[in-house]
């Protein structure tokens, strides 16, 4: 019988990360990296990205100055994000290693796309996306959602090791 | 207090003196291992230290993370914000 040994999704070696996703797996995160990005680059009113942009002062009296941050600062998010995109995209398509910068912006990114996700979803205290029915109409979101979930846990934790 | 003499009120120096401070609030949404570790990352904070701000968070729905002046607390969302954090300012109390 063989035996059957669990390899992480993300690990650190001496001269860097590795990312063990097969190549369906890969090909899906690459595809929702060009997705934020097309979101990131449309309108700014859409309802998708309201966690992408949070506020900055949450006190009715400084409600000026929270017009000027998100004035000054929305550009700037945008360009930071875009930026880790741009990352993200060709670390994923060129060999391994990754560099401890490219798995900070993979873990943006992923983050990123799971707060968009958790926008469509409604995702709330009330609304755990890992208990959900299979005949749920937003089913195959959920599972999306939560393969988002599993792969920022094991980057994470890949970088956190000492 | 002699009279004829302008005292600024008690708001109008607190207003300028009081530093501002840096909350995350407790959100649905980023996972509990990744709130500490940008924290441990965006402030140089120790496992320990973060995991006990990020259980706050958990548990009081909010935590103050930082403190100082309006530039620096604001520059201190921003980087909160990049990484998808529910991080506000306000003067403190």
């Amino acid at each position: 019988m063989a035996r059957w040994q669990f390899r992480p999704p993300v690990e650190r070696y001496r001269d860097g990360f590795r990312i063990n996703l097969d190549r369906e797996e890969r090909d899906l995160v690459v595809r929702l990296m060009r997705e934020l990005r097309g979101l990131l680059l449309g309108s700014s009113d859409n309802p998708l990205l309201v966690r992408l942009f949070p506020t900055a002062y949450h006190l009715p009296e400084h409600a000026e100055l929270d017009e000027e941050y998100q004035r000054l600062m929305r550009e700037e998010i945008v360009a930071s994000r875009l930026s880790g995109i741009d990352t993200v995209e060709a670390a994923l398509t060129e060999p391994p290693p990754l560099s401890e910068a490219e798995m900070m912006a993979l873990v943006q990114a992923v983050n990123g796309v799971r707060l968009v996700m958790a926008a469509a979803l409604d995702v709330d205290e009330n609304h755990d996306p890992d208990d959900i029915d299979d005949d749920d109409p937003q089913a195959a979101d959920y599972h999306l959602y939560a393969f988002l979930s599993w792969l920022l846990e094991w980057t994470v934790r890949a970088l956190a090791e000492l | 207090m002699p009279l004829g003499v302008a005292e600024p009120s008690l708001e109008e120096t607190s207003s300028t003196d009081r530093p501002w401070v840096v909350l995350v609030w407790n959100d649905p949404v980023n996972l509990m291992s990744y709130v500490t570790y940008v924290l441990q990352k965006l402030f140089g904070y120790s496992y320990e230290k973060a995991t006990q701000l990020m259980l706050q968070v958990h548990h009081d729905g909010k935590a103050v993370v930082s403190s100082g002046s309006r530039e620096k607390s604001e520059m201190e969302v921003f980087r909160l914000h990049e990484f998808g954090l529910w991080a506000t300012m306000q003067q403190d109390d």
